[in-house]
């Protein structure tokens, strides 16, 4: 059966000729595991817009549905199994495998000399692939339209504002008003789900097209002779290669998924103005170096332009036919200086964050039942009822206090406001204190209500 | 292992008596038998499809046949369409062709294991690469259907509703169509909406119109049958046909559909037009002080059972 369909579309479309082409694709010096990151990247990106076409299936591009649909995106069960957060696990968790890939790839690319001539074209495609994919993660981030969302978002726009002249322009235009609001969702949206795509889709068929114009570079030892007498074709070994490797990928975005599963604050709030943003980890760099670099439009301005241009202008600068990076000292040690430079800048970003409290479930179901027989209602608000006496603590879990600093506000809050007229809950077990702290980091992080189960 | 041998494109090709016949020019396989079947050669003035079968020797050098060069003009001509690349299982171990400067192919397992281990190398590198694919593919899938079904099999939450009137109100054998509030729900949105069911009260259980049809022909679930009350008879306002609102003519006693005249009696017997079944009793329950709740069911539309959508 299965070969008459082959015969019948041979005959046709000239299948085997096609297939023969893509796979007997010739590789000097043989099949490598070195050359599987350009594919796991592909095998990402196709993950990417599976799952992403998923999320569009439920998600409200507006900012009075989009938190709603995410949380039941959230909630969604099917025989018991939570298949709406682990679709979202693994796109979450795939744009981040995804910025690695890419970096890897580009890595290797650099250290290999393989953007040398005649590859300088597919360099440049591969730079606008890298913009593409940093694009959409900034795009992404804004989408679930939580606290975190939104004011990564108000700061990575306002960035955009500070270049001279047409900044103010291009931020209004993003933004589709001055303000960020329901234009700058659907605009986010339509550039996430839409323009990139689309853009991807051409770009990445241009670098595979180019690719196989010029063909692989090959490693960068070896005579022409070894590598001729060593070239192997692409399938079956490579396929095999890059199918492992995708195994791999796909396990570990999976694990992630599933036992780090993405987090949702509470619905953006454009009045708290305490909140403080954090960037997603791959930018903690740029977050870090932006606060050493003044005046700040030198490192806003600066530092973008720097990397393109560096990216751009390489392989025209860099002539030297020469490949191996044992024969590049200058390039390899500057590679190693931005890397550890990378490094340094997002551990001490990172560092400089703020810790929410790591909340453990059980405690703060416990502490529910707490908060709510002890009276903390009376005074305070949360999600809109409860006195006004206190402050309101619906997005408390936000702030950033730590358990100790919590149990110490509970039975002593003169301690830390001296004319505070809250009452000194000194009749709560240290249990119960620390349940009652573990309810209170909670809040405005997790926890939320299930759509999927109407009254 | 024999010593490396290449062919090179442009080769002369010998006649039976060491005369040249041309060069070689291209090398035609059938790929659905992973075999070579013929050289093409080019001679003065045309290229030729020689089989294989006539080559009697194959030399770095040159290429020996059996075939004379006025013989050569009877083989059939070169069709440039038939051209196919050559692929890598095709050489002899220790042997390659040349196919110019760019089209090399010299694959490592003919040469390194022989063609015959090498097939089975393949087929088994093959197989391995479609059982990776199909587990990323299946562990991808059968959580994407879930999910797609998670939403789709999302079941109808519909409770009791206090319709807000009393028994002891409503006219006597004439149906009123009762509107009420309530909610529909689809993913995260409630959204309020407008129904309305048919009450319809009874003067006496002696009326031969009184006994709902659903319940004559034995369509009711346990539900239905468990909630019913001889003094009132709650219709859904769907046609059963295609789920048009039919309407109460006054003068006629009847309702019928605007859509497509189902034509029903007051206990929702049909009478005429295309629809499968009665309309569609829902279930009561009337309290003391007379105040009427009903569960407002929604069933399937076209089919001759009462079947709730879940």
């Amino acid at each position: 059966m299965g070969h008459k369909i082959y015969a019948y579309l041979d005959e046709r479309i000239r299948i085997s000729s096609l297939m023969g082409f893509l796979l007997n694709e010739p590789m000097p010096g043989g099949s490598r595991w070195a050359y599987i990151p350009g594919s796991m990247v592909f095998f990402v990106l196709i993950l990417q817009f599976i799952t992403g076409m998923m999320l569009a299936f439920y998600y409200g591009g507006t900012p009075d549905h989009a938190w709603d649909s995410v949380n039941y995106i959230d909630h969604l069960t099917y025989n018991g199994v939570g298949v709406g957060r682990l679709i979202r696990g693994i796109h979450y968790w795939g744009s981040s495998i995804m910025v690695i890939a890419v970096g890897i790839h580009l890595l290797q690319v650099f250290l290999w000399g393989a953007y040398k001539r005649p590859r300088e074209i597919m360099w440049l495609v591969g730079v606008v692939l890298l913009g593409l994919t940093m694009t959409a993660s900034f795009s992404g981030y804004l989408l679930p339209w939580d606290e975190r969302a939104y004011w990564g978002t108000i700061v990575g726009t306002n960035m955009i504002g500070l270049v001279p002249f047409v900044g103010e322009a291009i931020k209004d235009a993003i933004r589709g008003g001055v303000g960020l609001g329901a234009l700058t969702l659907s605009h986010f949206f339509t550039l996430h789900t839409m323009i990139l795509p689309t853009l991807f889709i051409l770009f990445v068929m241009l670098h595979m097209v180019i690719f196989r114009r010029v063909g692989p570079a090959g490693p960068f030892s070896g005579s022409p002779e070894k590598l001729e007498a060593t070239k192997d074709t692409f399938y079956p070994r490579q396929v095999l290669m890059d199918a492992f490797g995708m195994l791999g990928i796909f396990i570990f975005i999976l694990a992630l998924a599933i036992l780090h599963p993405p987090g949702l604050e509470s619905v953006a709030n454009p009045s708290n103005a305490a909140y403080n943003p954090t960037p997603a980890w791959y930018f903690d760099w740029i977050f870090e170096l932006l606060k050493l670099i003044r005046p700040e439009i030198v490192g806003v301005v600066g530092l973008p332009v720097l990397i393109a241009v560096v990216l751009i202008f390489l392989p025209f600068i860099d002539k030297k036919p020469v490949r191996s990076p044992f024969r590049r000292p200058f390039a390899v040690l500057s590679t190693l200086f931005v890397l550890t430079a990378m490094l340094v800048l997002s551990l001490m970003a990172e560092n400089g964050y703020k810790k929410l409290v790591d909340v453990d479930r059980a405690a703060m179901l416990r502490g529910q039942t707490v908060f709510n027989t002890a009276g903390c209602m009376g005074c305070h608000t949360l999600f809109g009822k409860g006195g006004k006496i206190g402050p309101d603590l619906s997005e408390e879990g936000l702030v950033g206090h730590s358990v100790h600093w919590l149990t110490v506000q509970f039975v002593n809050s003169k301690a830390h406001f001296p004319d505070s007229i809250m009452p000194d809950f000194t009749y709560l077990t240290p249990q119960q204190q620390h349940d009652l702290a573990m309810y209170i980091s909670s809040l405005g992080r997790m926890n939320w209500p299930d759509p999927t189960k109407t009254p | 292992m024999d010593k490396e041998v290449t062919y090179r494109v442009g080769i002369p090709v010998m006649g039976v008596r060491g005369e040249s016949l041309g060069r070689l020019e291209k090398v035609l396989l059938m790929e659905s038998r992973h075999q070579v079947t013929a050289l093409v050669v080019r001679s003065l003035d045309s290229m030729h499809i020689l089989p294989l079968d006539r080559v009697t020797e194959l030399n770095a050098a040159e290429i020996r046949t059996n075939v004379t060069p006025e013989e050569l003009h009877g083989f059939p001509v070169f069709d440039p369409t038939q051209y196919e690349e050559v692929p890598p299982w095709f050489f002899p171990p220790g042997h390659h062709i040349e196919l110019g400067a760019l089209v090399t192919i010299k694959p490592l397992d003919v040469r390194e294991q022989g063609e015959e281990d090498a097939l089975t190398r393949r087929a088994f590198m093959g197989r391995s690469v479609a059982i990776l694919a199909a587990a990323i593919g299946v562990s991808l899938l059968v959580p994407i259907g879930g999910y797609i079904m998670a939403a789709a099999t999302t079941p109808v939450k519909d409770s009791w509703r206090d319709l807000g009137v009393k028994l002891q109100d409503l006219p006597m054998d004439e149906p009123v169509s009762h509107s009420f509030r309530a909610f529909s729900v689809s993913g995260w949105m409630r959204v309020p909406e407008e129904r309305s069911v048919w009450l319809i009260r009874h003067s006496g259980v002696s009326d031969p119109q009184s006994e709902p049809e659903d319940k004559i022909l034995g369509l009711d679930s346990p539900l239905e049958l468990a909630n019913s009350d001889p003094r009132l008879t709650v219709l859904s306002p769907i046609c059963p046909h295609l789920g048009c609102e039919p309407q109460w003519h006054k003068g006629q006693k009847l309702f019928i559909c605007p859509c497509h005249h189902s034509i029903y009696q007051l206990n929702g017997k049909r009478i005429g037009g295309p629809a499968p079944r009665p309309m569609d009793q829902l279930p009561v329950r009337i309290a003391s002080d007379g105040s009427i709740s009903v569960i407002y069911e929604q069933f399937a539309i076209g089919i001759a059972a009462k079947k709730r959508l879940a």
